[in-house]
Order: C-alpha cells, then structure tokens, then sequence
C-alpha cells in the first residue's frame, strides 16, 4: 500500500514538472499571419518621376513571439508572386513572365528569419530574403508588437519596408528601364493567435 | 523595355557573324565534302547565335536559372553537339538518330526542371500529369522532327528548312508581342543565324544536289529543336497560347499539303505558291492574332494610352499610324 502510495506521488510529480516544462516552452506565442487584415504592397520608380504601386494578394506566414527571451522569437514570411496586382491585368500577366518575377519558374518570395533582437518599439530581425531564386540575408526593422485582445483572442501587428535592388536579385538587367531598379516593398501584418 | 533597333542590329550580325563562320569553315575545308559541309552548317549556326546574343547583352547566369536559360546553356550546344557528331561519316546512320530521340524526349524536361510544373511547395501539376506533358511534347518534337525530314525529302531544296526558319521568326515575334521580350528576341536572333546558314547552303550547293542533301539535315535539326524549344518555354513561362503554339509548330507541315495528287500535276510555280502561301497564311493569322491582342492589352503599357484608337469593345481599330509608330521608336530609342 506504502509503495503504492509512492508510486503515485511520484507520477503526480512528474506530471508536475512535464507540466512545468510545457509551460516554460510556450512561453512564446504562436501567431498566424491574417491575411484578412494585413497587406504586403510595393512600389517601384517609373521614369523616375512617379511611384508605380501595387501589392499581393496571397501571403502566408507565422512568427512566434517570446517577451521573455525575445532572441528566441522567429518571423517567417511567404509571398505568392502570381498574386501580384497592379490594378492593370495585362501589366500583372506582364510581370509575371520570365522578364520580371517569372512565377512558373519562382512561385514565391520568402523571408525566414536567423535571428532577432528587441529594440525600441519593436524588434530588429535578421535573415534570409529569397526573391527570384537568389537568397541574401537582409536585416528588418519590424515596428509595433502591440498586443490586442479582440473576442478573446489575441492579436499582434508589426510594419516593415524593405528596399530591393532588382538587379541584385537577378531579374533581367535589360528590362530595367523606365521601371527604376530599386522597389520598396512595405509589409503591415497583422498575426492571430494560434 | 523594348527596343527594335536592337533586336534589327543584333539579327543584322547575327547573319553576318554566321555567314562569316560559315563560309570560313568552307574554305578550310575540302570542296564539295559532304562532311565539311555540315561542320561549317553547325559554326556557322554557332557563330551567329554567339555574337548575336553578345551584341543584346543578354543576361546568361550560370547554372542556368530558367527555361530560355536552360534551352541556351544546355539544349543548344547539345542539338550542334549531336549535328556535328553526326556529320562523322564513320558514324551509322542510325546513332545519329538515336541521339536525335533521345535529345527530343529529355528536352521537355530539362526546360521544365525546377519549375511549378514539376515540383516545389506551389506544384502546378501532379505528378502522373507532368510525366504526360513531358512524354507528350517529347513525342510530339519527335514526330513533328520525323514528319518534316521526310518532307524535306520528298520537297528537295530549301523550302522546308525556309518554313521551319520563318516558324521560328513567327515565334520570336508573337512570344514577344504577349509579353515576353527576353524570350522572343532570343527567337529573332535564332531565326537570323539560321536563314543566313540556309542561304549559305543554299549557294554551294546549287550545282550539287548530292552535296545539298548532306546539308539540310543538319539545319532542320537546328532548326526544328530551336523552334520547338522556344515555342514550349514562350508556351509554358510566357503567355503564348496553347492554339497559337501549335500552329506555329505544325505550320510547316502544311507544304506538305501540296503533295495531294489532283495539286501535284500542276504546274511547278503554281504549287510552290499553293505551298508557300498555306505556311505564310497560318504564320500570318498567328501574327495578326498577336498584334491584336498586344494592341489590346499591351500596347496601353508601352504609349501614352490617348494615342492609341480603340473600339469600346477594347480591340483596335486599325493598324497605328505612321506618327504613332515613330513616337513609339521614340519612346524607347
């Protein structure tokens, strides 16, 4: 009976510190990117005298958040490029051929963070940025962080821009003309939580 | 951003670099060998596609990156490669064409490697449909190659090897008039290596048809993978359509229509004629099917969109006037 007493005492106190352990690994949140509610747009010189904009329109992603140790949290980010929308369809049939984002050969642009670290107002995110098949490691300012509490629950929203040279990404050099070469993308995502 | 003056140069030497290599070959060889023939086809080819593409300044990364990169690195020195290893007269007949097959049925997909279509986290196609499109295209290049080898024997001369070139203009052309510039002006210079080698046949060999039949081989070779290959990544990267693709392909089989027997004993003029007005006919329906659909939805892209007449149903009128035509080169020169 004595040594049923202990074996049970024993399982509950495992019980405890797997409990514990758990608790410990879920110190960061898991956050889904709401498509609903965020956009990843961009815009690009023309003739050097104006912005031409645009934006896709199908992005996935999750980051995972940890306050506590926020070198642990990681951002990752997939943009579909056949979603690109200029509010001009032949010029989005245009863009996606081979001399732009050439989508039948690199459906998606992607940023996977390596690291992260808190600044003020948000967090400084390093990692890799692949677009059109070239991979190069780029460091994000995201701002915000805000967490917001909406039917229970939880949301979280960060902003960025990232300015792109095209040609370092190995589009077409020649199709660089009355389009400028640098792009700005600007991304506002807003994440669930899991 | 397009400029036509460039695409003109760039088929200009071309046609020069090619006729130059050519015929240097030629003459450093023995006169009237069969053999050293198809070696000058092939340089000449080469030649010509080399300083071509090196007047455009076209961007070749290495390892290639995409299907035009891949028919260029990959495809191409292998269809000279296989040419040239066939104007070995040891060689039999046979491994020549066994090479040529194999050559046909890997094409499709070496251009398609890496792409949506065969794999990744976006796979446009499973896996038993790629395998069809691949062996489809593959046995379509194969007979399309077959069916127009016997053609050519049966119609002597430069006809065949003309119509394959002016398919493959046809294509540089329309790929480029739906938006993919790179790809179809890769076609033009193709297209202009080939008819200046055609034409260089053409010349020797015109007292020998022994000699004529050593040479033609060789460009239809070059000629119909080229075609076919830039047909197949104008189709599949680009915005060509399936219908035109296909007629630009099978158009030069058409002059095979010209062998039915009631046309055949007419005169010789009228059939050449009836032959070369069915292939122009069909290259010329792609062509002006293209240009509509560019002035509808490329051309607003290219001029100011004032400038440009359209119907309320969205298609153009009529062809651009001459103003519009050089504010245009303007715009780009």
């Amino acid at each position: 009976m004595r040594q049923l007493f202990l074996l049970g005492a024993m399982a509950l106190g495992l019980g405890i510190a797997v409990h514990c352990g758990a608790e410990s690994c879920s110190a960061a949140d898991e956050y889904d990117y709401d498509l609903v509610h965020s956009s990843v747009s961009f815009k690009a010189r023309h003739l050097d005298i104006s912005w031409i904009h645009g934006r896709f329109n199908e992005v996935s992603g999750k980051f995972s958040l940890d306050r506590e140790n926020p070198a642990k949290s990681t951002f990752a980010l997939t943009i579909k490029t056949a979603s690109v929308d200029t509010a001009n369809k032949a010029r989005d049939a245009h863009l996606r051929q081979p001399d732009y984002f050439d989508t039948k050969q690199y459906p998606t642009i992607e940023f996977r963070s390596t690291s992260t670290k808190p600044i003020k107002g948000g967090y400084e995110v390093t990692g890799n940025f692949t677009m059109h098949g070239t991979t190069k490691k780029i460091t994000l300012v995201l701002m915000g962080g805000k967490e917001h509490d909406f039917k229970k629950v939880k949301r979280v929203a960060f902003s960025t821009e990232i300015s792109v040279k095209r040609s370092d990404y190995g589009f077409d050099k020649n199709a660089i003309g009355p389009i400028g070469d640098a792009a700005l993308i600007m991304i506002d995502c807003e994440g669930v939580r899991k | 951003m397009p400029d036509p003056l460039l695409y003109l140069k760039a088929m200009g030497v071309a046609a020069i670099a090619g006729a130059v290599g050519g015929l240097a070959i030629v003459a450093a060889g023995r006169k009237g060998h069969a053999a050293w023939l198809r070696a000058a086809c092939v340089f000449s080819v080469a030649a010509g596609l080399v300083v071509g593409y090196r007047l455009l300044a076209l961007q070749l990364s290495w390892p290639p990156r995409n299907g035009l990169e891949r028919f260029l690195w990959l495809i191409a020195p292998t269809i000279l490669c296989v040419e040239l290893l066939a104007a070995i007269p040891a060689l039999p007949r046979w491994s020549a064409w066994a090479l040529r097959v194999i050559l046909a049925l890997v094409l499709p997909r070496v251009l398609l490697h890496g792409s949506v279509y065969l794999g990744g986290t976006e796979r446009a196609w499973p896996a038993w449909q790629a395998f069809l499109v691949i062996a489809a295209s593959g046995f379509l290049l194969v007979g399309l190659w077959g069916l127009l080898t016997v053609l050519s024997r049966r119609l002597p001369g430069m006809f065949v090897p003309c119509t394959v070139q002016a398919s493959t203009l046809c294509a540089g052309l329309t790929v480029m008039m739906a938006g993919y510039i790179k790809g179809g002006v890769a076609a033009l210079v193709w297209a202009a290596a080939l008819l200046t080698t055609i034409l260089i046949v053409a010349t020797i060999t015109r007292n020998s048809s022994r000699l004529a039949e050593a040479g033609w081989p060789v460009l239809l070779g070059v000629g119909v993978v080229g075609l076919f290959s830039l047909v197949f990544i104008g189709r599949f990267f680009g915005e060509l359509s399936t219908g035109n693709a296909l007629m630009i392909l099978l158009a030069p089989l058409l002059g095979g229509l010209a062998e039915v027997p009631w046309l055949k004993r007419r005169r010789p003029w009228f059939v050449s004629s009836v032959r070369s007005l069915l292939v122009a006919g069909v290259l010329l329906t792609v062509l002006i099917l293209a240009k509509r659909k560019f002035d509808r939805e490329m051309a607003p892209l290219l001029v100011d969109a004032r400038q440009l007449t359209v119907a309320p149903t969205g298609w153009t009128i009529g062809p651009p006037r001459v103003d519009q035509v050089m504010r245009w080169f303007g715009s780009v020169a």
